[in-house]
């Protein structure tokens, strides 16, 4: 039996290691289009965003000829909420499909972890979704290593808070005169990042900050953080979420018809279908967007009408900065009359662009300008059958807000 | 305090579903069904295609879930475990594996976010001033009719009886006449269609993701082990123990220590006492 | 079994291959493929010394490769330690655990110590998520430098660890120590009732296997430049045992050949990235059923039956 099995399995060795070597070639270089590598999370409405709007640029920029002639393309790579898978990710994409240049984050613990094989490789990243300060950090830490990273959307934690305490301030102080707040949030980098900043400048503008509090990105059950935070005497909720807590916390606040409103940042809030998900239980709550279909830049209504005609759906902000960042390397690349990593660096850093949620600027360390003509945080409610009002800024306001149905007597 | 009252009741009663099947099922065929969870994550699930997807009535839908997982448990029993069952580790092993499969199917077909089970009851309820999502109390309720269901039926009914028999003395109940073989299938479809209510009534308020069957399995685990292999009345008090002990380090300390609590105690039971607090058979 | 000229033969040959390959192709990502699986093939010898000789299988190996990374982890970045000390200290720390769940524990029968080890798993990947302000929580702790800065050197030396554990190892294996791990895994009763300390060389056997899992740990670390909680998951010790079920239990450089060919099989789905660990399950549950033996070590006694012209 095993005479002839043995040469059947040579023969199927041999085959294995032919093609494994195949795998293993390296990619074709020089003359071919230009590879944009995008790593997301792919199983996320975030990742789905952050290739459309990747497919929207790249179709505007090949329309017009390409980059100096030169088309561009674009490959994948699942980064999921993991720091080990996205680590694969970035070597896939650098070592194996030797993309020109990188596009996408999410998660910022993820990001992180990627910095260093980003460096190793000396590949430009465009980060589009991650919020840590730490991420940017490092440019101006270590410039000759990191010079590579920058941050094209959202704009940081910092700033986040900054827009947070603003909305505060004008909106649930000024107008609606709601002083006691709760704050929770989820243990992740950019929370923890964010939330002294929140704290600090909540208190400066007057609120009465009741009680503070962390929970796990899992957790499952909320009931004794709602119990909790009802005992606290708060007027109003601030939560600042990213991953899939959102979901639960939304039902669970619902199903308890909890006695305090809610909102804040809520990265899950802002896909289109998020109110049909919980079955309509996140009504009344006031979620942070970064862009929503009104003329903030002549950029931001094309965009928004492109892609709900391609997709049927309104985008999430991953799509913001992957739109944006595509267009800012090939205008990058443009002016540096090159593809040479160092000559786009140094033309990156000038870009003085129309983006969708503001003018596109970057400071000393590759991180986004915001506030003012740059970007800023809109707070959108989810009202009945599912439609977001704009609530704040007042200069951008589309409906009055409302309470949750069980409170508005 | 009544908060915890009522907080760990329901969390016991969802404990006491996914453990009652867990030790039935080792009690009487010895198996260390680590797929168990997948029964719980299958129900859930199966609510959320046939109302979403299919539109089919929740009252309607959830017995068909608990049928179809049932029948999937039926099958997996007498394929891939019956089987393997001279080693107990290569159960363990396969049951394992068979998880895994559920799961990462679960994820390529769903994706991991997070889906939505509807509700039988979406009122809320307050009970001496604490608010209490109808669903949550339903859920007690559910699990409360079920376990003295199935405890009626293993006393008072034949093929109770012989459930019995075998998991007291195999041998002696084969030779009795008792085709053991056939009632290994029947016990485990009970086992698994009690896991697939508790994963549709736990649905709507709970996370419904890929690797939902992960904890369920290692409370029961933690349950079934320190109420003692085999024994449901033990389970049943583990379940308890066990809720409570969450709920109040939950509300006491925070959430992230809970499932810290079921582990050690598993731990802690296997080692000092392997066989539980009313169990048969030992671990050694 | 004696270790004959062909089998040392063989080893030399595969190790210049492996040593060799990529050199040959140039492409940094197969090094990084070959570099995990090297560090896999690690973990997975060193599961199948314990696991693989006494029958006690070990769900909770991971546990001993998390330790040994946060202790490089933690050493190199909070403590700013030079990272050659990250090897013993990840080492020590495995041994250390090895000791904490071993001795409690290894008196249960098969399947409650592979369970009991498998809580022990993940009670440290939750507390690693409990106390996030020091471990950095779901995201961990990230800027851990190379030990090695050229990826071809630190591949050469992650090889010359596989060797050395597989060398050390397989010699234990084959000493009079192999001999009692064996009986015991046959009949413990009657080791004990023969005056062997039985416990004395279950718990030894758990901590040399720790030890070298938590080495591996500690040089992953150094790979991948950072750690998280998902290393303690109860994934990365089923992989392990499916490495060493393709491999063939109990063989020591068997596993090697799973991890080698796990590894390289998922790199050649990568397209098909989510489906890798549905691969594996049901591979897990196809080596079950069909290849007890495992594929590759019963391969290698052919080839070798066959070399050898026919003398065992």
């Amino acid at each position: 039996m095993f005479g002839s099995s043995l040469s059947k399995r040579s023969f199927t060795q041999l085959a294995v290691a032919l093609s494994a070597a195949a795998v293993f070639l390296p990619a074709q270089a020089q003359q071919g289009p230009i590879k944009i590598g995008l790593s997301t999370a792919v199983q996320l409405q975030v990742g789905r965003d952050t290739q459309e709007a990747a497919k929207i640029a790249i179709d505007e920029i090949n329309a017009k000829g390409g980059v100096m002639g030169r088309k561009l393309s674009f490959v994948v790579a699942d980064e999921t909420e993991n720091p080990e898978v996205g680590i694969n990710a970035i070597k896939k994409l650098t070592a194996d499909e030797k993309v020109d240049v990188i596009v996408g984050g999410y998660t910022s613990g993820v990001t992180l972890a990627q910095l260093p094989h980003i460096s190793s490789a000396k590949t430009i990243y465009l980060g589009v979704g991650a919020a840590s300060p730490a991420i940017t950090a490092k440019v101006k830490q270590d410039y000759d290593n990191y010079k590579y990273v920058f941050r094209v959307g959202p704009i940081n934690a910092v700033h986040q808070a900054r827009g947070l305490v603003d909305w505060i301030s004008g909106h649930l102080i000024g107008e609606l005169g709601l002083k006691r707040i709760a704050i929770i949030g989820e243990n992740a980098k950019w929370v923890q990042d964010l939330v002294p900043v929140l704290r600090k400048g909540a208190v400066d503008v007057g609120a009465d900050v009741k009680m503070v509090e962390f929970f796990d990105t899992s957790t499952s059950d909320f009931s004794p953080l709602l119990s909790k935070i009802k005992n606290s005497d708060a007027q109003f909720l601030v939560v600042v979420l990213s991953h899939a807590s959102s979901d639960v916390f939304a039902k669970q606040w619902y199903d308890a018809r909890f006695p305090i409103p809610y909102g804040g940042i809520d990265v899950k809030s802002q896909d289109g279908d998020f109110f049909d998900r919980v079955g309509g239980k996140s009504l009344s709550e006031v979620a942070v967007n970064f862009a929503v279909r009104a003329p903030l830049t002549p950029k931001t209504v094309p965009f928004f009408d492109e892609f709900k005609k391609r997709t049927g759906r309104v985008p999430v902000y991953t799509a913001f900065g992957t739109y944006d960042a595509v267009h800012a390397y090939a205008q990058a690349a443009e002016r540096a009359k090159s593809f040479d990593t160092n000559a786009v660096v140094g033309e990156l850093e000038k870009t003085s662009m129309a983006g969708i949620a503001g003018w596109l600027e970057f400071d000393e360390t590759h991180d986004v300008k915001a506030g003012g003509k740059y970007m800023n945080l809109l707070f959108a409610q989810w009202q009945a059958k599912g439609d977001r009002v704009v609530l704040w800024p007042k200069s951008l306001r589309s409906g009055s807000m409302i309470m949750p149905p069980w409170l508005a007597k | 305090m009544l908060e915890i009252l009522i907080f760990g009741a329901v969390t016991s009663a969802i404990y006491a579903m996914l453990a009652v099947g867990f030790t039935l099922i080792f009690g009487v065929a010895r198996i260390l069904n680590l797929a168990h969870g997948s029964f719980y994550a299958l129900g859930a699930y199966g609510a959320y295609v046939l109302t979403t997807i299919f539109k089919v009535p929740l009252l309607l839908a959830a017995p068909l879930v608990v049928l179809g997982v049932a029948l999937f448990g039926m099958v997996v029993e007498r394929v891939l475990i019956r089987p393997m069952r001279k080693s107990q580790l290569a159960v363990l092993m396969i049951s394992l594996a068979v998880s895994l499969v559920v799961e990462q199917a679960l994820f390529l077909i769903f994706g991991s976010e997070y889906r939505n089970v509807p509700s039988f009851i979406d009122q809320k309820y307050v009970i001496g001033g604490v608010d209490v999502a109808g669903q949550r109390l339903l859920t007690l309720l559910v699990a409360v009719v079920s376990i003295g269901g199935l405890y009626l039926f293993i006393q008072r009914t034949r093929l109770g009886s012989a459930i019995l028999a075998i998991s007291q003395d195999p041998e002696a109940a084969q030779y009795m006449g008792i085709p053991s073989d056939r009632i290994f299938g029947v016990v485990m479809a009970m086992s698994a269609g009690l896991a697939a209510l508790a994963g549709i009534m736990a649905g709507p308020f709970l996370s419904v993701q890929p690797s939902m069957h992960l904890l369920p399995i290692v409370k029961a685990f933690a349950i079934v082990v320190v109420g003692g292999l085999g024994s449901i009345p033990g389970s049943i008090v583990a379940a308890l123990m066990l809720g409570y002990a969450e709920t109040l380090v939950a509300y006491g300390i925070s959430t992230s220590w809970t499932e810290i609590v079921s582990v050690a105690a598993t731990l802690l039971m296997l080692v000092l006492r392997p066989a539980g607090f009313f169990g048969k058979r030992a671990a050694f | 079994m004696q270790l004959k000229h062909i089998d040392r033969g063989g080893a030399l040959v595969a190790i210049a291959v492996m040593a060799g390959l990529p050199l040959v192709f140039d492409s940094r990502y197969l090094m990084g493929v070959l570099t995990v699986a090297a560090i896999y093939g690690i973990w997975s010898v060193s599961w199948d010394f314990m696991s693989g000789l006494t029958g006690r299988e070990n769900f909770g190996h991971s546990l001993f490769i998390g330790v040994g990374a946060y202790a490089a982890g933690f050493l190199n970045t909070a403590w700013g330690v030079n990272a050659w000390w990250s090897l013993p200290a990840g080492m020590l720390a495995a041994v250390v655990f090895a000791l904490i769940m071993g001795i409690p524990t290894l008196r249960l029968k098969g399947p409650y110590f592979a369970l009991a080890m498998l809580s022990g798993a993940v009670i440290m990947q939750r507390l690693m998520l409990i106390f996030w302000e020091y471990t950095g929580g779901e995201e961990g702790i990230n800027g851990i430098e190379p030990l090695i800065r050229s990826p071809l050197h630190f591949y050469w030396f992650v090889l010359g660890m596989l060797v050395l554990t597989v060398v050390l190892l397989g010699g234990l294996a084959r000493s009079h120590w192999g001999l009692i791990l064996k009986a015991i895994r046959g009949d413990e009763a009657t080791c004990q009732a023969a005056g062997l300390n039985v416990t004395y060389y279950k718990i030894a056997s758990l901590v040399i296997s720790a030890a070298f899992a938590g080495m591996g740990g500690a040089l992953y670390a150094h790979y991948q430049l950072q750690v998280s909680p998902q290393l303690f998951a109860v994934v990365t010790s089923i992989t392990i045992i499916t490495m060493v079920y393709v491999g063939g239990m109990s063989t020591i450089y068997g596993p090697i050949g799973g991890a080698l060919l796990l590894t390289l099989m998922t790199e050649l789905l990568r397209n098909f990235g989510e489906w890798r660990l549905m691969v594996y399950s049901v591979a897990l549950i196809l080596i079950l059923f069909f290849l007890p033996q495992g594929l590759v070590a019963p391969t290698w006694q052919k080839i070798r039956h066959r070399l050898a012209g026919g003398q065992p």
